[in-house]
């Protein structure tokens, strides 16, 4: 056994006796707790996130599914809890510690989250600058082409991020995020703002990934079949709380009223009591005079 | 009322706290920077921005600062009999004072601003969650390159301010004020040392970190946002320009008690 791995299985069983990580765990939150100010964002979140698998969580906006994926790669770091990457505790690590950690981990944002200063291109190329020196640029040009392809946008090397429509935007991100073939993927909301076909093109290439080299996703959506064709596990957040946990039968048979609103995608009668009580169902919420001078 | 005052005082010990470490951490990365070939190209390329782009403005800060002082210290001395010596106190007030300030607080404007809005902007759109994602440090590949470049150009653009202020300032009085320019440079050379000009330069390099320091901090600590990237950029330049206000007195005094010191020595050695 060499000193990392000892010292992961040190952390690990420091942490807490009984809740010794699984082998086959890539990543483990620990009653994970998060609060901005008052708010409790996530409360005792226990989940292990198995390795090789596609893992989805889905739940209703605000609920704090973007902050528990960041907690994933600490780019939040908890308020009370830990966290593990392949047995060893990481929540407790200095930034500079964490930056290794990191470089096992691919992170496809909201947003794309691309730099609008650079070409599509050197987005794809950043990371490898960063980490070491490029002395063959043919190889690195034939990468960047693969990863576009992927995605179905080669021959758009030198746009800017600028010049590409939300969806390119976010399939460039994607790119960039499996540049370094990570062994973790984290998307948030991968196929948000994506045409139909797109989507499913992004949820074959989440498979894709997992199939031929054994990546490990972890999957934030509100997008129901894509849920439902990529994942191992789902996972309901509600109100900072695990509320479902199972395979995609369990989730479509599950008793629990606010999972089945969910997925079928039904307003709650509590939502529905507070729109008519503020006049939002019996009055649209601008009259065409509004608009006028 | 007391609870609120307690809730404030906490609030500025915990900025005050969060930016103190955020300064060590860009210092440290500045150090760790320059032995990295990766960080040359990066301050190379804030140098064009921060420097390059600023010279013009600087320069015409720096040539009104003087043309400024002359016509406005002109009647003070012509009543004395002095106009003669008219070159020593633009020369002086140009080169230990007017010249770094004013042109810092220009620099903190121009590239102050510019520099909250980016990683401001970064901030909000999460690039800068991307690059820590990737496993790079953002202060090391965002912040010190900007607060070398602003460290090794502020006190190279002073110089250009210095300059123009001190052309300025003769071309008015030669011009405009009819001083003779022979007795106006003879004094000026009596009157003004190499300590002076040395001062001047060495403020610009404490300026140039503070208002890249702050300024990255502002855009780093940035809330989401139109408006909190814009609030962020008048609290980098609120924040700047009083910075650089301390710190000139700092330096002022310190200087002075560093040349009343070694003043006696000067005989000495020369």
């Amino acid at each position: 056994m060499d000193l990392k791995q000892e010292t992961s299985v040190k952390n690990a069983h420091s942490a807490n006796g009984q809740d010794m990580p699984k082998a086959e765990e890539a990543v483990g939150l620990r009653k994970l707790c998060k609060r901005f100010a008052d708010r409790v964002v996530l409360a005792n979140i226990d989940l292990s996130i198995e390795k090789g698998k596609t893992t989805v969580i889905i739940g209703p906006s605000g609920c704090g599914k973007t902050v528990l994926i960041k907690h994933l790669i600490m780019l939040l770091r908890p308020s009370s809890g830990e966290v593990f990457f392949q047995g060893q505790r990481i929540d407790d690590l200095r930034e500079n510690d964490l930056a290794k950690i990191r470089t096992h981990f691919g992170f496809l944002f909201q947003a794309g989250a691309l730099f609008d200063s650079f070409t599509v291109s050197e987005n794809i190329i950043f990371p490898f600058r960063q980490q070491r020196k490029i002395t063959n640029w043919d190889e690195m040009n034939h990468l960047v082409q693969d990863k576009l392809a992927m995605v179905g946008l080669d021959g758009f090397q030198n746009y800017y991020p600028a010049n590409l429509s939300g969806g390119q935007q976010k399939r460039v991100a994607l790119a960039r995020a499996i540049a370094m073939d990570p062994e973790v993927m984290l998307y948030d909301e991968p196929t948000t703002g994506l045409d139909p076909i797109r989507s499913d093109i992004i949820n074959e290439l989440v498979l894709k990934l997992q199939r031929e080299i054994d990546v490990t996703s972890v999957v934030v959506t509100h997008d129901m079949n894509s849920a439902y064709k990529i994942a191992d596990r789902i996972i309901m957040l509600h109100k900072g709380k695990i509320v479902a946990d199972g395979t995609a039968d369990d989730i479509r048979n599950h008793p629990h009223p606010v999972v089945q609103q969910f997925i079928n995608g039904q307003a709650s009668e509590e939502d529905l009591a507070v729109l008519r009580m503020k006049g939002g169902m019996s009055r649209p919420q601008f009259e065409p005079e509004d608009f006028r001078d | 009322m007391i609870m609120a005052l307690g809730m404030r005082a906490i609030n500025i010990v915990y900025n005050a706290g969060q930016f103190a470490r955020f300064a060590w951490r860009s210092n440290m990365s500045c150090v760790s920077g320059c032995l990295r070939a990766q960080t040359y190209p990066l301050v190379w390329t804030q140098m064009n921005i921060i420097g390059v782009h600023s010279v013009p403005v600087i320069m015409i800060t720096g040539a009104f600062v003087g043309m400024t002082l002359a016509v406005q210290a002109y009647d003070q001395l012509a009543g004395m009999g002095l106009e003669e010596h008219l070159g020593v106190l633009i020369n002086i007030s140009v080169v230990k004072e007017l010249g770094p300030v004013l042109a810092a607080v220009m620099l903190a404007g121009r590239i102050g601003g510019a520099l909250t809005a980016e990683l401001g902007t970064m901030n909000v759109t999460e690039q800068i969650d991307a690059i820590r994602s990737m496993g790079i440090d953002p202060v090391r590949y965002l912040v010190a390159p900007r607060v070398l470049a602003c460290l090794l150009l502020t006190p190279l653009l002073i110089i250009y301010a210095d300059l123009m202020g001190v052309v300025g300032g003769a071309m008015v009085s030669f011009w405009y004020l009819g001083i003779n320019s022979q007795a106006y440079w003879d004094f000026s050379a009596y009157g003004v040392e190499m300590w002076d000009v040395g001062i001047g330069v060495v403020k610009g390099f404490f300026f140039g970190g503070a208002i890249a320091v702050i300024s990255c901090y502002k855009g780093f600590a940035c809330r989401e946002g139109a408006q909190g990237v814009g609030q962020a950029c008048t609290e980098a330049f609120v924040a700047s320009f009083m910075s650089i206000l301390a710190i000139d007195f700092a330096i002022a005094v310190i200087a002075k008690a560093i040349y009343k010191t070694f003043w006696p020595l000067k005989g000495l050695v020369g």
